[in-house]
This record gives C-alpha cells, structure tokens and sequence, in this order.
C-alpha cells in the first residue's frame, strides 16, 4: 500500500480522537459518578436501575406504612390494657355489692356512682383518636367510636350484623397487616349488648335489684375475656409488624447497594482505565509529533 | 539523417523535464487539498519515421519524447465504494443522532424523568392509604398526578420539537442537493468542452468529484460514467444530473408529526414526483421522521392511555371522602364531555379531578342513611382500601410503569445497536478512504524524488546540448582549417 503524509495524518488524526473519546467517556463516568448516563450506556442496566429505583421507593413507602402501623397498634394495646384494669375495678365493685348484703343504700349508691365513673372513663378509653381517628370505630370518618354519654356506637362496621371493614397496612410485596380493631371486636356487639351497656346496667342494679347481678357478672367476665383476647390479638400482630420491619430494614439495604453496584461508578476499576487510556492517548501523540515530521526534504541540499 | 536532429530530441528532452517539474509542482502545491488527485505527466518516447519514402529511409534512431498529456491518477472503483460507504455512514450518523436526542427527551435513568414521577403518584398514593382523611396527602396526590401529566406533555412535545427540526432540515438539504446538482451540471459542461477541444480537466473533474461525493453523502448518490468525461448522477435508479442537464428534487409530504407515516413525507423529483428511496443522511432523517420519532411516539401515547385506563378504573371502582363513587381521574384534551380513552394521548392526557376531597380512597360503599327511628345520616367510609390498591400499581407486572421501562429499554437497545453499527461502519468507511488516500494522494516524498530524477535528466539534456553544440563546433570551425 502507497502510504503518504495526508492518509498518515488522516489515520493518526482517526487514532487519536479515538482515544479521546474514550477518554471522554471515563471522564463523564467519573464526574457524574454514575456508569449509566443514558439507556444505550447498558440497555439492561438501565432496565435493573429502574426497577431497583421503584422497588426502592416501594420499600420506603411500606416502612412509613409500617411505622404507622405500629403507631396504631400500640395505641390500640395501651388503651386495651387501660380498660381491662378498669372492667377489674368494676367486677371487684360488683363482687362486693353482690357478696356484702348489709350494706347500707348509701353505700350502694357510692358504689353505683363509681361504677358509672368508671363507665364514663371507659367510653374516654375507647374513644382514643390518632390524629383524629378513633382506634375502635373502624373505618369511620367520625371523630368518636362510642357515643360519650348513651354508650351507643358510632363506629363503621363490625356493629348489628354490618361487616367489619379492616384497616390494613401493606408491609411488604405479599403482605398486609390489619392494625387496628373494632370496638364491637374487642367490647362485645352493640346490639346484643356491650361492655358499656353492661356496666351501666350493672352501675343501676347495685342499687335497683342487687340480685341480678350474679347474672351480670359472669358476662362481665366474657366481656373481660373478649377484651383479654383483643389485647393478645393486638399483641400477636404487633410483633408481626415488628418482624416485617427489621424484614424491610433489610431489603432497603439490599436495594440501596444494588442501585450502587448497578448505577455507581467503580471509582478504582474507573480512574486505573483512565490512566491506561491516558498513557495510551500520550503515546499516540508522541508517536504522531515523530512520524510526521520527517520528509524527504530534511535530507536534500 | 539530419544534422541538428540530435538537437531537437534534446530540445524535446528539456521541454518535458520541464514539464513534468511543472507537474511536480502542481503536486506539492496541492498536497493538502481536499479531492485533489495527485497528477502525472505522461512522458512517451518520439519514435523515427516509420514509413519508408522513395529515396530516403529512416535512420531509426527515435525522435525524442512527448510529454503532451498530463493525467489524474485515481481508481473509479475506489471512488465508487467510498461513495457508498461514505453514504452508509452518513445515514446511521444520522439515526444515531436522532436516537441520541429522544434519549434526552426521556432523561432516563434518573430523578427528573417519567419513571420517578410516576413512582412518585404510586407512593403519594400509598400515603393516603394510611391517612384517608386528610386533605394534605390527598393534595399530594393531585400535585404529584399533575406533575406527571405535566411531564408526559414535556416529552411528547420534546419528541414533536426534534421532529419538525429534522423536517426543517430535510428542506434545507433538498436545497442544497439541487444547488450542488446544479454546480455538477455546470462542471460536466465545461469538461466536456476542455476534453473535445484536447484541454486539461482534471482540476475541474477534480472539483466535480468533490461535489458528487458531497451528494454520497447528503442522498446517497451513486454515479455512472458518460461522454467525454461527464458524469451522471443517480439517486435511487433516477438520473438527477445527466451530463449537463438537472433534475430537481424536493420534500413532499406533512408538517405535522402526528401525520407521519412511512412514505410520507419523502423525496421527490420536481418535476415529475417520482418517489425516492434516497440514502445518506437524507436517508437517515427521513427514516427519524418516518418511523423512529412516531414509533417513540406512540409508544409514549400507549403509556399515557395504559395510565388513564389503569388510573380511571380503579378510580371509578372507589369511593370519595364524602362516600361518593369516584369520578374519572383523567380525560383527553377533547373537552369536559365523556371521557373517551382511545382519545388520549401523552399530549392531551388532562386532570380533570382538582378537588382532593373527590380522590376515591375508600374502597367500601357509605352506610346508607337509616329514616328512623333512630334516624342515621349516610356515613362515608375511610378506609383506604382503594388508595392501597393504586400504591399497589407501582408493582403491577403488566401495569403502566412497566410498560414505560419497556419503553426505556427498547430506546436503549436501538441506540446503542445504532451506536456500535455506526462505529463499524466508521472503520470500513476509513479504510475506504484511506485506500482511496492511498492510490490518489500526494506524497511529498515521491514527489521530492521525482523532482531529482526530472533534475538530473534536464541536466543530462543541456548536457547533451552542449555535446552537440562541440561537435558542431569542430565540424563548422575546424573543418577544412588543415594546415592553416
């Protein structure tokens, strides 16, 4: 092949702008820090990145459903626990108007009148809000679950037959967990008769017909029962929860160093290439500056 | 035998050193210039008389040497692959651009684009679902769908923008293609002239070959030798120059992008209208304006109308913060009326919700009111069922997020297929070329070496002149002079 000055200049100009290109390459790898700048960079790298990225902002999202989950669920066992110490206040006051006949009308009144100091705390209990919904009224977009003062409920669902509609919180791809509970659930159903129904009754039959309130006290101890049950149901899904989050902990770690080693530029692997495009690129310079300066004409007279 | 005939083969000698010194020089003066191609003065040897008269013969000594041509050295073959290579490369730059620039359009992977906006409504979704009641998720939600939606009319009128550039320019190229047909027209002519009247061309074919290979480039023109040195220029099978004469060509078809189809807009010839199936960039661009930029296009309209689909009915499958059935979140640009879903488009997709209380995050129907007694007033639920259902989206294996990243992938995988072609093509082009530099360029080291030999035989022929002249000298002032 003839080989003359201007196709040794066209090629060593094709040579070098090759090396600079690549060059250019590391160059914006390594200011932006990232190895995907485009889709054409790495086509399924790109495909990973994106689907790292939504699985990443998915697991952000349950751990706020998580959190706020476990914000609900530890209302809900607070005031379960509340309540059961007070149904016990109420029973020991029942047992003692049952059992102690001599006892003086004053004194029964004074019992009665506990009584329904006790009942008007629990409705305060069982109307506990977080961020102004009520735990036990399922999903109802009133600010109560019981009526403050007849008892009567007010809650959504659960209550006269009426499906409970449960509230749930996604906390992973496959799983939700209800965080709250009815007050029908943890108190009994209204229509045939609740917990608040059954201490106002009983608040008026210390003093009206003493002897009902054998009755009275066995399903105050079903009532106490079902509460007892609630608060373990509460208990068996808060550690569900609690599970599901250091479960999530985990992924978003995992998902996080996946983007990286996706997206991230390998700043070592990157800047000793760049080093090695360098000195190649300084090279074909040299070698350029040598092999086009002689001609013929340096050597003639 | 004459006796000054020695003279003359001299004189012959010293003309065509001398030309071919010229020759040289011409050379060395245009070794940088762009479609030169390097020349030669072609020396041939005078020979004697060959036909014998009646009474004289030839003395078969030659005449001495002609240097009466002086010719281009170049390979048409050559010519004619880096035309084609040469159009080949211009057109997948062409594409490869175009793809580059839809890449933009869409800004993937990264923060700003459709993917994370759409994640973003998913997860302002999945917020309501754990607090149905409140205005300030709810309104996070508008605000986020309407920063969507405000970035698909973003993109699809990106997309629209890069189309009506490439249009634009497809009309400025056809001008330019018609001007330089014009200008080849004008060289043939005069070529033809120079050559039947025994003229050097070859700086005017020179000129010419620059011209055609600009076409190569522009419309993928090919040429086909024709008299007396002329060209014909072919684009597609039609002759667009045809020794002298032209035909012009020209873009017919839309301006509009959403009227693109394959085959319209295209190249033309005008007169005539036959259509062309041109190469080189025009090639490139009318292939973007065709079929890539409305293909992406489209694409971008199927995410937008899987959105509304997707969106609307579940949408429609809720229940507001008042316990009213859910409204359609989206609708086309047509209008309030009913929302007509093949309608829409990345373009003209719409919000039509602006209140946050009408978002159906409840997925149970209100209590119907009781007339009593005891009397009950409806009751609106608040669970955040169907707002779970919409976070729920973002995950969905065939919902609209993951027909966008396939969209994303697709884009990927052409433009780096369009990328490496492209640089395959760039090497064979080179190598082309350098053949083409290699056969036809100057090298100023033969050169250098031509000039000593054409030095040395001019010496060698004042030489001979000099001989010729002592001879003569002692034939005219010697002879005869014995014994003076």
């Amino acid at each position: 092949m003839r080989i003359t000055q201007r196709s040794l200049a066209v090629t060593s100009l094709q040579g070098l702008n090759r090396n600079m290109d690549a060059i250019a390459k590391l160059q914006a790898q390594l200011t932006s820090g990232k190895t995907i700048n485009k889709p054409s960079d790495d086509p399924t790298g790109t495909n990973a990145a994106m689907q790292t990225r939504q699985e990443l902002a998915g697991a952000l999202q349950y751990s706020r459903n998580i959190t706020d989950g476990i914000g609900l669920l530890d209302a809900a066992d607070s005031a379960l626990q509340n309540m059961v110490k007070q149904v016990q206040n109420v029973r020991a006051l029942t047992v003692k108007g049952l059992n102690d006949g001599a006892l003086s009308l004053a004194s029964r009144e004074a019992i009665a009148t506990e009584i329904s100091g006790i009942r008007g705390s629990l409705l305060g209990l069982a109307n506990t809000a977080v961020q102004g919904r009520p735990i036990f009224g399922g999903v109802t977009s009133g600010p109560t679950a019981y009526d403050a003062t007849t008892g009567a409920y007010t809650g959504f669902g659960g209550g006269g037959g009426a499906p409970v509609v449960p509230i749930t919180r996604q906390v992973s791809d496959a799983d939700a967990i209800r965080v709250d509970i009815t007050g029908p659930e943890a108190f009994g159903d209204p229509t045939a008769g609740d917990l608040f129904a059954l201490v106002g009754v009983i608040a008026t039959d210390v003093v009206a017909d003493p002897a009902a309130l054998v009755g009275h006290l066995e399903r105050l101890d079903i009532a106490l029962n079902r509460m007892l049950t609630a608060a373990a149901d509460i208990g068996t899904r808060t550690n569900r929860i609690e599970t599901a989050q250091q479960v999530n902990k985990d992924l978003q770690l995992s998902l996080t160093s996946r983007s990286a080693s996706i997206e991230n530029v390998d700043l070592a692997k990157t800047i000793m290439n760049l080093q090695m495009q360098q000195t190649g690129y300084e090279a074909a310079l040299g070698v350029t500056a040598k092999a086009l300066q002689p001609t013929l004409l340096d050597f003639l007279r | 035998m004459s006796t000054f005939s020695g003279l003359n083969t001299a004189t012959t000698a010293l003309w065509a050193q001398q030309r071919g010194l010229d020759v040289t020089g011409q050379n060395i003066a245009n070794v940088n210039t762009a479609g030169y191609s390097r020349q030669r003065a072609e020396l041939q040897s005078v020979g004697g008389n060959a036909v014998p008269a009646i009474y004289a013969k030839s003395n078969q000594v030659g005449q001495g040497v002609d240097a009466d041509k002086v010719i281009r050295i170049r390979d048409t073959f050559l010519e004619g692959r880096a035309q084609l290579e040469s159009a080949e490369t211009a057109r997948m730059t062409a594409k490869e651009n175009v793809l580059a620039q839809i890449e933009q359009a869409f800004r993937e992977p990264g923060e700003t684009g459709i993917s994370a906006k759409l994640t973003a409504v998913f997860t302002a979704w999945g917020d309501v679902a754990n607090k149905p009641t409140e205005d300030g998720g709810r309104t996070a939600v508008l605000q986020k769908t309407a920063t969507l939606v405000a970035e698909l009319h973003t993109t699809s009128s990106n997309l629209d923008k890069q189309w009506d550039q490439t249009r634009d320019s497809l009309d400025v190229l056809a001008t330019g293609v018609n001007a330089k047909a014009q200008s080849i027209a004008d060289l043939n002519t005069a070529i033809k002239r120079a050559t039947q009247s025994g003229l050097p061309a070859n700086e005017l074919a020179d000129k010419r070959d620059v011209l055609v290979m600009d076409l190569a480039v522009s419309i993928g023109a090919t040429v086909t030798p024709g008299n007396d040195g002329q060209v014909n220029v072919v684009v597609a099978g039609a002759q667009i120059v045809s020794g002298g004469s032209t035909v012009r060509i020209k873009v017919e078809g839309t301006r509009v992008p959403g009227e693109a189809a394959v085959g319209n807009p295209a190249f033309v010839t005008d007169p005539g209208g036959t259509r062309l199936a041109v190469g080189g960039t025009a090639g490139g661009a009318l292939t973007a304006l065709t079929d890539t930029i409305p293909g992406y296009q489209a694409q971008l309209d199927a995410v937008a109308v899987g959105l509304a689909t997707e969106v609307n009915a579940a949408h429609t499958a809720g229940y507001d913060k008042n316990g009213a059935a859910g409204e359609p979140v989206f609708r086309d640009g047509t209008g309030p009326g009913p929302v007509d879903l093949t309608k829409v488009t990345a373009a003209n997709i719409t919000l039509r919700i602006t209140d946050p209380a009408k978002l159906a995050a409840a997925s149970t129907p209100p209590i119907p009111p009781v007339a009593g007694p005891p009397a009950v007033a409806a009751k609106p639920s608040a669970d955040g069922g169907n707002a779970a259902v919409f976070a729920a989206m973002a995950k969905s294996g065939n919902g609209v997020a993951t027909v966008y990243r396939q969209l994303i992938v697709n884009l990927g995988v052409e433009a780096s297929v369009a990328t490496s072609n492209l640089q395959t093509q760039t090497v064979v082009a080179a190598q082309v070329d350098a053949s083409r530099e290699s056969v036809s360029g100057v090298s100023i080291d033969e050169e250098m070496t031509n000039m000593l030999q054409f030095q040395h035989a001019y010496s060698a022929a004042a030489r001979m002149i000099t001989a010729i002249d002592e001879t003569l000298d002692v034939l005219i002032n010697r002879t005869g002079r014995v014994g003076l």
